[in-house]
């Protein structure tokens, strides 16, 4: 094997620094050691999975040799294809004689993970390794597949709407209980930055939610004539149009909203005459009503101790503004023909806490409307109205050059129970009149239509209604049709953990928390969202598959199982496949603190654990012969490895004590079965 | 003196792979392409050829293969029908969208369900936008030709995209035809050494091919594959014209039969083409102003050699071996009818035949005609769409 002096010294390792995988994260470290064991030139092939794309991201890469990646579940077809080029060129001699045999022949690495390995990508493995080609196959495993939503959703806490980013762990956020439909209010137990993922765009008529294909959603199962209809959870990739998703409609009570604004004094920085002015101390609807004029057509110029309205003379909005400004603050305002000036420094600065934003493009509306009693909320939806909006029929219209803002409203009013359609977009060209004045340039607007729902008869048609909206008569929740699902690309995507129920609303929809999806590779009784656990399951029913052994079937000269804590084990392991002509393959656990639920500088302990507890054997298989390279002094139970994980912990409740033997049975088996099997080799 | 052999459209397309001799070629067998196949591993086994030849436990491991061969710098051939080519589907997307440069010959063949192993074109229309140049041939000599034509054409460095030639299954590939062959030397030079842009295999330059793209470089990258599928349409006339130098053998982008004085035309993909010649002839001797229109780029359309082509017809039929399953019509006059439109107000009528193999008799093809010069005479038009062939 090579020294420390040689790996650390000569040889380079094919992963450079710079890419975006998770903090914690031990495939960089498995991906490092493996290619700095070969002596010569490697070329690595990738499936569609964290690695590859947390490692080249466009203009960038993380890659210092040669890398492709071309799908999800055929890493071993396309390094094959890369081989026999290889042995083609050879053959013609078009490759330069330095590289064209001997020790420094070009090795070829296909990484894939337990997702395009054990389940996607097995046909394209099994291919590869029955066709002899001379490569090593390296699934790293960390036995599951992770799942998010995208970074700009919008989730309703206690403290308002707010974006995922914005959600810390300890947070409240409201919930769907599953059991008494009800909404809650639960803690946020974690939130997880799950990386670049493939984001699919979920549309109903009334909300739009971005996510992953693995992200179950709540839906209506609806199990035909005479048949209960049940909730169940669902991922994205199942659900079809026309499935009913569960949606927020309308928010609880709600509290009117205490300022925490201390006024300027003279001798304040810059401050050296003040207007006298009322500022208020709570909300009401009143000073809702003002607000929401301001978020439409107000300004503030703190620097000049200015707060402006552009509401020219004679309309509606301005003769409000001016009864409610005189009502509320009791101070005077200066106007002219089209704007409505107020000078004072108070209530600049006040207005600029609030949080509504600067300029037009910018404007939104602050989480902490979001947790006004509805009265309130009417109001500011009123006078919003006055300024940029305007009645159109029997619906309301409202017009702003804020995307962020059409957004929020859309979301403010579905916690009041109205109907909202889709935000549309529209571009005026200069010189057009627009609202009492000519467009300077051109703009390009957004807007959105709403208006009250009507009451449905539910006392006179029950089952009829509860066949359209199955949570028809529930106070928070009603049902939508999915119209759309479509692939919007990569993007940056987050999840939650909740406390009990799972499950959070996120963009107006109830959406499950993070967790992982099962896989081949997940083990007995773990949780995931594809088999969580409940009353009657608990976690994942079937065992692991095995498939270290498959491989050792197919007769290939070498397999091996390994682990990122022994890494000189792993490193001569490496060097031996190297060595070795033919297909090679290598399993390496894999610990992922994401999806497995620990601290994220625990990685190596818990691979550590895992050799520990005998449930991931380090051994290799060379032409047929086994071989178990660490058999621990003390072997631990396997409650010692479980019991450090958010995804296993449960088993060792006492309920779950059958099981957790089951399962521990089957690592004795299975370890024991190894040994003999190794004996039984070292005799013949 | 020519050299003419007895050979099906499948043996024509393994010849020209012989001939060209490529680096790897990775395939799956399917009917009707198996002979593809075989024979090209006949060639293996006797060192007719130093290919290597991966034979890969499914097309979308061939594809891969031939995705990750190409990438290593290595000239990369392949083959199939229907469903191969529709479990290749993914890859296909992904090979153009990596600007490698990979010949594929489809042997067209219905695609499930229900099952069938005979002639249409839905499986290339299945792959119609995947970024690959699609050509269409009408008999095995055309097809000889057009492999050859294609390793040039994918290569080019304004194109860089993959090519598929397409011949219909059954009807050209088990068909034996005379082929003019040409000598293996002549095939050699003409198609060249194959000068890749990039090589896996360059460890002192590595590239990494395949990373991911966000929503801030996506959107250029598809154009720049865009603009590679516009410049293919000058490019195949190029080759087309050096090959034309060196065999006197050229088919164009499209190929216009008697249409200088016709007064109606037919539209079409394929081996009908080459049964409508005589029967445009017959037709022309009843004194009926008819001629056709062969389109051989389907991927590229050329547009402005249809729009000059069809430019004094007063009525056109389009043929189409594939249903779109639009509720309207075909997937050719799809194609058809937006290049026409604005350009050239003829009306235009679909026929959908053949589909799964149903046989398209002369008596249909003159019916076409007559609905044709018909619609002429009445100015109306009956039927826009037609099921020609079906029992109804």
């Amino acid at each position: 094997m090579a020294t420390i002096k040689e790996l650390s010294l000569q040889r380079k390792s094919a992963l450079t620094s710079g890419h975006r995988m998770c903090a914690g994260c031990t495939a960089p470290i498995i991906v490092k050691m493996i290619t700095l064991a070969s002596p010569a030139p490697v070329v690595v092939g990738c499936a569609t999975g964290c690695l590859e794309v947390a490692t080249t991201i466009f203009p960038f890469t993380a890659w210092k040799s040669p890398f492709i990646h071309n799908a999800f579940e055929n890493a071993a077809a396309t390094i094959s294809g890369v081989e026999t080029a290889y042995l083609a060129l050879k053959k013609r001699g078009k490759i330069p004689a330095r590289l064209a045999g001997g020790k420094e022949d070009i090795k070829f690495i296909a990484f894939g993970g337990d997702g395009g390995t054990y389940d996607i990508g097995f046909q394209s493995l099994s291919g590869a390794m029955e066709r002899g080609h001379d490569m090593l196959y390296v699934c790293y495993d960390n036995e599951a597949y992770m799942n998010c939503l995208s970074t700009d959703s919008m989730i309703m806490t206690r403290e308002g709407l707010r974006k995922i980013t914005e959600v810390k762990e300890g947070d409240y956020v409201y919930a769907f209980s599953q059991e008494t439909q009800e909404l809650v209010l639960k803690e946020c137990s974690g939130v997880f930055n799950n990386g670049v993922k493939d984001v699919y765009k979920l549309e109903t008529l009334h909300h739009t939610i971005k996510a992953t294909s693995n992200h179950p959603f709540l839906i209506v199962n609806r199990c035909g004539r005479g048949k209960e209809t049940k909730l169940t959870w669902k991922t994205l990739e199942e659900l079809k149009v026309g499935d009913e998703v569960i949606a927020l409609k309308n928010l609880e009570g709600g509290k009117s909203f205490k300022f925490n604004f201390k006024k300027t004094k003279i001798g304040d920085y810059k401050v050296n005459r003040l207007n006298a002015i009322n500022i208020p101390e709570i909300s009401d609807p009143d000073l809702m009503k003002y607000l929401g004029i301001y978020l439409g057509d107000g300004w503030t110029r703190t620097e000049k101790a200015e707060v402006g309205f552009a509401l020219p003379e004679g309309t509606d909005s301005r003769r409000e503004l001016l009864q409610t400004h005189s009502k509320i603050f009791g101070n005077s305002i200066k106007v002219d023909k089209s704007y409505v000036y107020v000078r004072s420094v108070n209530l600049a600065r006040f207005i600029d806490t609030l949080g509504f934003g600067k300029g037009a493009r910018n404007k939104t509306i602050p989480s902490w409307v979001f947790t006004l009693p509805k009265e309130e909320k009417e109001s500011f939806v009123e006078g919003l109205m006055l300024s940029d909006g305007y009645k159109c029929g029997n619906s309301w219209r409202y017009v702003s050059a804020s995307q962020e803002l059409l957004k929020n409203l859309r979301l403010l009013l579905q916690t009041m129970d109205t109907r909202v359609g889709k935000i549309h977009t529209q571009t005026k060209t200069k010189g057009t009149h627009c609202v009492y004045r000519p467009l300077l340039k051109d703009s390009t607007y957004g807007y959105v239509c709403f208006s009250k729902k009507t009451e449905w008869n539910v006392q006179k048609y029950p089952s009829q209604y509860k066949y359209q909206n199955f949570l028809i008569g529930n106070k928070y929740f009603a049902t939508e049709k999915i119209t759309n699902i479509t692939l919007v690309g990569k993007e940056p995507t987050l999840d939650l953990r909740v406390e009990d129920e799972h499950n959070f609303i996120a963009d107006g929809i109830v959406v499950h928390n993070t967790g992982v999806q099962r896989s081949g590779a997940t083990p007995r009784g773990a949780a995931t969202t594809t088999c969580p656990v409940g009353t009657q399951v608990i976690g994942k029913i079937q065992y692991r598959k095995d498939l270290t052994t498959i491989m050792v079937a197919h007769g290939i000269p070498y397999v091996a199982q390994a682990s990122p804590n022994n890494w000189p084990d792993l490193i001569r392991k490496s060097e031996k496949a190297f060595s070795i002509k033919g297909p090679k393959f290598m399993n390496v656990l894999m610990p992922c603190n994401l999806g497995w639920g620990y601290l994220p500088d625990q990685g190596i302990e818990m691979a550590k654990l895992a050799v520990e507890t005998c449930y991931w054997p380090l051994y290799e298989v060379e032409n047929g012969k086994y071989n178990v390279n660490y058999i621990p002094k003390e072997k631990k139970p396997i409650s010692e490895f479980y019991k450090t994980q958010k995804r296993l912990a449960h088993l060792l409740k006492p309920e779950n004590k059958p099981l957790l033997d089951e399962i521990q049975a089957r690592v004795d088996e299975a370890w024991n079965g190894l040994l003999k099997k190794a004996e039984s080799s070292q005799v013949s | 003196m020519a050299n003419i052999k007895a050979l099906t459209g499948n043996d024509a397309a393994s010849y020209a792979m012989k001939q060209i001799n490529p680096d790897v070629v990775a395939a799956y067998p399917i009917t009707p392409q198996t002979a593809i196949v075989e024979k090209f591993s006949e060639y293996v086994s006797n060192g007719e050829v130093d290919t290597e030849m991966i034979l890969v436990e499914s097309e979308h491991s061939a594809m891969s293969a031939c995705v990750g061969s190409c990438a290593a710098g290595a000239r990369t051939m392949t083959a199939t029908s229907s469903q191969g080519l529709a479990l290749m589907w993914e890859i296909m997307y992904i090979a153009a969208g990596l600007r490698l440069p990979i010949v594929m010959t489809i042997v067209n063949r219905a695609l499930s369900a229900p099952l069938n192993i005979h002639c249409d074109h839905s499986d290339t229309m299945g792959a119609r936008d995947s970024g690959w140049i699609h050509l269409f041939c009408e008999n095995a000599q055309e097809v000889y030709d057009t492999v050859i034509q294609a390793v040039r054409i994918a290569e080019h460095p304004d194109v860089q995209l993959p090519v598929s030639i397409n011949m219909d299954g059954f009807i050209i590939s088990h068909e034996v035809e005379n082929v003019e062959v040409y000598d293996d030397s002549r095939v050699k030079n003409f198609v060249g050494e194959f000068k890749p842009r990039v090589s896996l295999l360059d460890v002192n330059k590595p590239v990494t091919v395949g990373p991911i793209d966000l929503q801030d470089f996506y959107f250029e990258h598809r154009r720049q594959e865009a603009e590679g599928m516009r410049n293919g349409l000058g490019v195949i006339k190029e080759i087309e014209a050096a090959f034309n130098k060196e065999f006197g053998r050229s088919y164009g982008v499209v190929e216009g039969y008697r249409l200088e004085d016709a007064e109606v035309a037919i539209v079409g993909l394929g081996s009908t083409m080459g049964t409508l010649r005589s029967i445009i002839d017959e037709a022309r001797s009843a004194g009926k102003k008819a001629g056709f229109l062969k389109i051989r780029s389907f991927r590229p359309i050329p547009r402005d050699e249809i729009i000059a082509a069809l430019k004094n017809m007063k009525a056109v039929a389009v043929l189409d071996r594939a249903d779109a399953l639009n509720a309207v019509c075909g997937p050719l006059l799809m194609d058809i009818r937006s290049v026409l439109y604005g350009n050239l107000d003829v009306p235009t009528v679909n026929y959908i035949y053949g589909l799964g193999g149903r046989d398209i008799l002369t008596a249909d093809l003159n019916m076409v005609i007559d609905d044709l010069l018909n619609i002429v005479k009445t100015k109306k038009i009956k039927q826009e769409l037609t099921y020609l062939g079906v029992r109804e």
